[in-house]
């Protein structure tokens, strides 16, 4: 197809291209052809995965063959549409805004340009790649790509550390898709996937344990996540939205395509072990966000979370698969997918507006900002927007799939298991505290950059950004908005993702149609009903599908959970507007008088005297100090050993992991390391002797051969 | 439990009937020496460490603002200065209008140290007890100004404490009143010419009742609290004293 051709040479040759302008080109020109080329990409991107998504069946284009390892080839399947869709919602106002936002002297030391466009394509590469080779290799250039990113900072650490854990993570993808493989006798995922019926159950087991533990590096799953923080604190501001926004997703996108294609979807265990895995990394994701000083520290931890809830609810939507229960599976993952697009979104918005606050304030210290709402209006505003939305508060997007989500794990009771329904009820608490953990997170990083005063002369300086970048987090703001408002029209989207694999529809059940003629598939009685809550009113006016999401009970549990976005969006315009009114009525007469603010009468009040970032996470990391188990040290200052001058009490939180897995294993590798570091002893006799010894070894297995 | 419910049943209401009569409990006053009524001119003016008492028309009148209920005026001299143990001792200073008529019967209070002893600060203190109960009233403590309608203000008004006094007293909305409790922020009292104070009181912010002991007893407190409320009509301790329910000042346990 010539269509094919455009668009493959839109998304790879536009980034190609336009990263080798933006290599030879300086100052306003690279950054147009780097925004201009980014959204190219992204746009040809756009429309190859609507068309994946609104296909009938998954398109095949074999490219050529590779010697000694076979044809390689794109697909775009639903999955892969939906995925190259989010990715491009990301990448158009991401690279406007990194393009925006990236100063002359910080392009010239590193090539940002470049690198994120090659990042990009490589992002459609993994999410097009059909078979292991490509895959493989795209994914090992994504994570290359974003080591360079990352490595670009003061430190090094972060770079290798990411380089070290992700490639482990490779390995263990690599090795259980050449199981795979191996087993269908191809390379190619179409054979991979036609084959998956046939897989042995310790197959099964082992190529999910790999696939999860390695893609769940990527995604920021528990145990390997400990990379995260410290990469996307070190990767540059600018290109952060996208890095956030589409390189996580990719994990996910990994653990997805495993499971909902490679694997046979009738076993429960992989689905538990989702299920408890993404409760316990959201949970653990959460905590450290609240606590966590630096702004962009605190997003990555809130993206360890959100794809904790994500594959929370990838799990049940396969455990609900295994057990039959088509319905509730293709409701459960069609949560998935929506919190997997919405985090994106509001991601990408919340890293646009950390990166605008570090570049204006110069710090990224919670501690240090304060009453940045006043010269950066509209930065905040738009931070408001997605803060509200990553904190689950309607009308915006979170609200929407959080609801979901919950929703789906209570529709536990139609599982027969009781061990099935324990698990459920351990994950739910858990995703349901870790949402109003994040309210908490996020009214602290809103209200400790924005409101009150400044708590550093940096953030008394700061400015408001470039119209360009404002226009780009307005952009993302807009969809946060509207994905919380008109969810109804997403989900049926979604639902053409879930429905193959699932075996049945999730968007008649959730978006029910009862504004419309054709509403012969609901009971009679049940439309009734709602026909008597006024559910019909408006019906000639919205010509689309109802506006009502609902989760509907089977016979064991005849509940109706329902939410209208729209009016619920409508109703708190009209009430907050009453409200104002009502107010501005009742105080129509009243005098106001202006005092200073009431300091408790210092004389000198110190803008570190007011509640700081610290000290309003203090009550979490009291409740969860089990968890954080901080390392207290006191130092006591006194002169001759009798007056006090100072004590200084520092507080360090060691992370969960690190403590628990990271610390241990580096011991236990120096440990070994010291066993054979005795070999070392200098002597030359005594390495001529180990040469001698690995030669009779080498020979004799050789010989044993 | 240790029955303080029925404790409590029992023992019925304890609290002063002030101001709907008068208080006769013992030690509620620490009382004003009353030089008016046929003092000679040897009373022993020079002995007020105060100059409280002052030689007038032959005889010696007392400052009440100065007092500061020492008794060497009274101790071991003939003939003694008679001794009035009255309590309603506060008077009215001001010209700023009266609170409003919705503020009179629930008025909240700032308090503000400003260098006191601790013995004024005690006898507020004492105001919040079961025996005097000022909530009964409609007085109320609050810890921000900013809520408050009067400012009550204890102590000399220290140097270091004036820039915190005047920051209070902006940051109280109108209207406001300003009660001044204690010999010390009325004249300075025994700190009066100290090092570490130097305006009194009535330099700095208005005020509008003045309460003087040293310090004030509670009562005398409470009657300034109903004068700067503008509440004087309700205050009537000629009226018959309602005997009150155990005014011997014994505890239970008392031999």
């Amino acid at each position: 197809m010539p269509n094919d051709t455009i668009i493959f040479a839109s998304i790879f040759g536009g980034c190609a291209l336009g990263a080798l302008l933006a290599t030879v080109l300086k100052g306003k020109a690279m950054r147009v052809a780097w925004a201009g080329f980014g959204c190219l990409a992204s746009i040809a991107m756009l429309a190859l995965g609507v068309g994946g998504v609104f296909a009938e069946s998954a398109r095949h284009i074999p490219l050529w063959t590779v010697p000694h390892v076979g044809p390689v080839s794109f697909s775009v399947d639903h999955l892969s549409g939906f995925f190259l869709i989010v990715t491009a919602l990301v990448a158009i106002p991401a690279m406007i805004f990194a393009a925006a936002t990236t100063s002359d002297e910080k392009a010239r030391k590193t090539p940002l340009a470049p690198l994120s466009l090659v990042l990009l394509a490589s992002v459609a590469l993994v999410i097009l790649a059909a078979d292991v080779f490509l895959f493989i290799v795209a994914w090992e250039v994504m994570s290359i790509l974003i080591y360079l990113l990352a490595c670009g900072g003061p430190k090094e650490r972060p770079g290798y550390l990411m380089l070290a854990v992700g490639e482990t993570g490779t390995l263990a993808v690599l090795v259980a898709l050449l199981l795979l493989g191996s087993h269908a006798g191809s390379l190619s995922f179409q054979a991979i996937q036609a084959s998956s019926a046939g897989l042995s159950a310790t197959l099964v087991e082992v190529v999910f344990a790999l696939t999860f533990l390695g893609f769940g590096v990527k995604a920021g799953l528990i145990p390997l996540n400990f990379w995260l923080p410290e990469a996307y604190t070190a990767i540059p501001s600018p290109i952060m939205p996208f890095v956030a926004g589409a390189t996580l997703n990719l994990g996910l996108y990994g653990i997805m395509r495993s499971n909902m294609y490679f694997l046979p979807t009738t076993f429960a265990g992989p689905g538990v072990c989702m299920l408890l895995v993404g409760a316990v990394t959201a949970l653990i994701g959460i905590l450290y966000a609240t606590i966590a000083d630096d702004f962009k520290t605190l997003l990555a931890h809130s993206s360890i979370e959100n794809a904790g809830i994500i594959t929370t609810a990838f799990g049940a939507g396969m455990i609900f698969l295994s057990a039959g229960h088509k319905a509730a599976a293709a409701m459960a993952l069609i949560a998935a997918l929506y919190h997997l697009l919405n985090h994106s979104i509001f991601k990408t918005l919340l890293f646009m507006g950390a990166g605008t606050l570090e570049r204006s304030a110069n710090t990224r210290s919670l501690d240090e900002m304060g009453g940045l709402l006043k010269r950066m209006p509209w930065t905040g505003l738009f931070v408001l927007v997605g803060a509200l939305s990553i904190s689950a508060m309607p009308p915006f997007n979170g609200f929407v799939s959080e609801w979901l989500t919950i929703e789906s794990l209570l529709r536990s009771v139609e599982l027969s298991s009781m061990g099935l329904k324990m698990v459920f009820v351990a994950a739910g608490a858990a995703i349901m505290l870790t949402a109003g953990l994040a309210v908490t997170c996020f009214v602290r990083a809103f209200a400790m950059s924005f409101l009150g005063i400044s708590r550093s002369e940096k953030a008394a300086n700061a400015s408001e950004t470039n119209r360009a970048a404002l226009s780009t987090m307005a952009a993302v703001a807009v969809i946060c908005f509207v994905l919380g408002v008109v969810p109804t029209f997403a989900i049926p989207a979604l639902d053409r993702v879930v429905a193959p694999v699932a075996g049945a529809s999730g968007s008649t059940a959730l978006v029910p149609t009862f504004f419309h003629p054709d509403t012969d598939k609901l009971p009679k009685k049940f439309t009734a009903e709602f026909h008597d809550l006024g559910a019909q009113i408006g019906k000639d006016a919205i010509p689309a599908r109802g506006m009502v999401v609902m989760h509907r009970g089977g016979k064991k549990n005849p509940v109706v959970f329902a939410m209208s976005t729209p009016y619920m969006f409508v109703m708190l315009v009209v009430l907050l507007a009453a409200l104002v009114l009502i107010v501005r009525l009742a105080t129509k007469n009243r005098k106001v008088s202006r005092r200073p603010r009431w300091d408790g009468g210092v004389r000198r009040f110190l803008p570190e005297m007011t509640y700081t970032a610290t000290g309003f996470a203090q009550p979490v990391r009291v409740l969860f100090e089990a968890i954080f188990r901080p390392k207290v040290s006191d130092r006591r200052e006194s002169i001759a050993q009798h007056f006090r001058m100072s004590i200084q009490r520092k507080r360090e939180e060691i992370h969960l992991i690190d403590r628990l897995i990271l610390y241990p294993l580096a011991k236990a590798t120096k440990a070994v390391a010291a066993v054979f570091a005795k070999m070392h002893n200098g002597r030359i006799n005594a390495y001529a002797v180990y040469a001698l010894l690995a030669l009779i070894i080498f020979l004799a297995i050789a010989a044993a051969l | 439990m240790s029955g303080w419910i029925i404790k409590g049943l029992k023992s019925g209401v304890v609290s002063t009937h002030y101001p709907d009569g008068g208080e006769n409990a013992q030690g509620v006053s620490p009382g004003l020496p009353s030089p008016a009524g046929g003092v000679g001119v040897d009373t022993p003016i020079g002995r007020c460490p105060t100059s409280a008492l002052k030689a007038k028309d032959g005889g010696a009148a007392l400052d009440k603002f100065r007092c500061v209920h020492c008794h060497r005026c009274d101790r071991n001299v003939e003939p003694t200065i008679p001794w009035d143990s009255s309590y309603e001792w506060a008077e009215k200073r001001g010209k700023t209008p009266e609170l409003p008529k919705a503020f009179q019967r629930s008025t909240h209070i700032r308090v503000l140290d400003a260098g006191d002893c601790g013995a004024c600060l005690n006898e507020m203190k004492l105001l919040n007890n079961p025996f005097y109960n000022m909530h009964r009233l409609g007085f109320f403590i609050t810890p921000t100004p900013r809520q408050a309608d009067l400012l009550v203000v204890l102590g000399p008004v220290a140097d270091h404490m004036k820039t915190a006094l005047l920051k209070a007293y902006e940051a109280m909305p109108a209207p406001k009143k300003v009660m001044s409790v204690g010999t010390c922020s009325a004249t300075g009292g025994v700190f009066e010419d100290g090092f570490m104070t130097s305006t009194k009181l009535e330099d700095i912010i208005p005020v509008d009742v003045v309460v003087p002991g040293c310090p004030p007893p509670p009562l005398a407190i409470l009657h300034g609290l109903l004068l700067v409320t503008g509440r004087e009509d309700e205050i009537r301790s000629d009226a018959t004293a309602r005997p009150a329910a155990d005014s011997s000042g014994k505890e239970a346990g008392d031999a």
